[in-house]
């Protein structure tokens, strides 16, 4: 397989993100060198790889989170310098503010000055019921399960309607079954809103059932491995022949069988 | 103050009616047996005034409520006429009040400064620990040199001591921000530093904080008498000059008042804690 497909000039009017030959260091790993990539405007694309192969690394750096050592970020054609309210973040271990309810935790972004709503109150709402979290507006985050959790923090990261969603394995630590039901949440909730989504994620099986299009990385250097379009209807069964064997390619990509284990693929 | 902790861990274990019922009657027992012992022992010891009996030091206590005392209000300068034991714990309240919400501000504000201002923490830590070992009674000899041993002087040597643990406090809390909290604040829109401080290192630095604040009050209790053993008028003076007379009984009555001060304090503290901290 080629590596990334895109180069910067090419479609740059539909290119949300475009990751430039960005290459990012930390003391001893060399976590991403030379990445390039592009995500279309609306596109959910997912980024699969093993640990260590940079793809967190990758979302904090179209957050702004993080500064490239080399290359660059943007973001609708702009160059990424610092955390805006564009790019919305969604943690692994759901980063809620403790001291906050559910409802004070999705209304945080709102309150920023630089955001600016006609009726918080009512968006605030509208957020909570589009998570189905009613009837919990005045839970603190330690009164939730893990799924619970991580509706709010989808709902804070929408709250300021970002147009990128970036997504760092946000249902990597909640069980099997309520992860399918976040899965067809998460995909209604971006039918309705056409965010571009970046979704990191090590589950094969995840990313094939959401994405577009996914990106595969390799570890130590974190590389791009290539780039798969998964041109399936929605939503997806993973008994599906074509399922499979798109999950099958993706593997293949990943390392051979006997490699697998470095791969924490839970499929 | 370990010892609450130790009733609170106990709560969890034996829950329920029964087991609060057995808790108590055995904390009722503990109690009992001290008293019977330390009766025992004042009855035994001659000449009498090295242990003062229960039965006198409760005489003592109630007359501390039966006789009055007039003092002066600092800055005010009025005259005020309490019974004794309120009119003692007033005085006593005059510097350790100020003492202790003086140097809680302080110290938290320092605190969260050199937490959150690494520049300001590498100028300061060599500072601090330097002069955080000494013990805050050590500066006796300056509160009496700069304010001389009334109000102000003790109120400097409360000051001190409420100083370090809070500064502790602030410090701990804030050093311990989760960074994924700063960065989820910071894809949500805040971007001053002083808002971050604000809207994330305070919330989440409150527990810190505030134990700190609470475990100030009783040391500040320990450093108060102190102070006032070297002369400041309070609660602790009492103790010492009831001795002189060889009124141990007295003494006694007056560490007793200190106590029940420090429990209604800690007792409010915590209340205001629990309700403060409800999302723990």
């Amino acid at each position: 397989m080629a590596m990334s497909e895109i180069s910067a000039t090419d479609q740059e009017s539909s290119e949300k993100i475009t990751i430039r030959n960005v290459s990012k260091a930390y003391e001893s790993t060399q976590a991403l060198e030379d990445v390039s990539f592009s995500v279309s405007e609306g596109e959910f694309c997912c980024v699969v790889g093993p640990s260590g192969c940079g793809k967190t690394t990758l979302l904090r750096t179209i957050a702004g989170l993080d500064d490239p050592d080399s290359g660059s970020v943007l973001v609708g054609g702009d160059p990424v310098t610092d955390p805006g309210l564009d790019r919305g973040m969604v943690f692994q271990e759901y980063a809620l503010f403790p001291w906050r309810t559910v409802r004070g935790n999705v209304r945080f972004g709102l309150d920023r000055p630089a955001c600016e709503c006609a009726d918080c109150e009512a968006r605030v709402r509208e957020l909570i019921d589009l998570v189905g979290l009613d009837g919990f507006e005045d839970a603190y985050p330690k009164e939730l399960s893990g799924g619970m959790k991580q509706r709010v923090g989808i709902a804070r990261a929408l709250a300021v309607d970002p147009e990128i969603l970036l997504m760092d394995e946000p249902f990597g630590s909640v069980d099997a079954r309520t992860r399918d039901r976040l899965h067809a949440e998460l995909l209604d909730i971006w039918a309705q809103t056409g965010q571009t989504i970046v979704f990191v994620t090590h589950d094969i099986d995840e990313a094939v059932t959401l994405a577009d299009r996914v990106v595969v990385m390799d570890a130590d250097p974190g590389t791009v491995q290539s780039t798969i379009s998964i041109g399936l209807e929605r939503p997806r069964e993973r008994t599906a022949h074509d399922f499979v064997d798109h999950a099958a390619k993706i593997r293949a990509e990943l390392g051979s069988p006997a490699d697998a284990s470095r791969y924490h693929d839970f499929s | 103050m370990s010892h609450q902790t130790d009733t609170d861990s106990n709560t969890m274990v034996t829950a329920g009616f029964e087991g609060d019922v057995k808790r108590y009657l055995r904390g009722l027992g503990g109690l009992l047996a001290f008293l019977l012992v330390w009766w025992a022992g004042a009855m035994v010891t001659q000449p009498s005034y090295l242990v003062p009996g229960p039965v006198d030091s409760a005489h003592a206590f109630f007359d501390l409520f039966a006789t009055s005392t007039a003092i002066v209000v600092p800055i005010f300068g009025s005259e005020l006429v309490l019974p004794t034991g309120v009119a003692r714990l007033a005085e006593t309240l005059f510097h350790y009040v100020p003492g202790l919400l003086l140097g809680a501000s302080c110290g938290i504000g320092l605190g969260l400064a050199m937490g959150w201002n690494g520049v300001l923490d590498d100028w300061l830590r060599p500072l601090v620990r330097a002069l955080r070992p000494i013990p805050p009674l050590a500066w006796v000899v300056f509160a009496i040199v700069w304010f001389g041993i009334h109000h102000t002087g003790a109120a400097f040597i409360v000051f001190v001591g409420a100083f370090w643990i809070n500064f502790y406090g602030a410090y701990g809390g804030v050093e311990g921000v989760s960074s994924e909290l700063t960065d989820a604040a910071s894809t949500l829109g805040v971007e001053r530093d002083l808002s971050m401080l604000k809207l994330v290192a305070l919330p989440s630095a409150a527990p810190h904080v505030l134990t700190g604040f609470r475990t100030s009050i009783g040391r500040c209790w320990m450093i108060v008498v102190g102070a006032e053993l070297f002369g400041a008028p309070g609660v602790g003076y009492e103790i010492i000059n009831a001795s002189n007379n060889l009124a141990m009984a007295t003494s006694v009555a007056y560490m007793f008042l200190i106590s029940l001060a420090f429990l209604c304090m800690d007792v409010g503290f915590r209340l205001v804690e629990r309700s403060v901290l409800a999302w723990r």
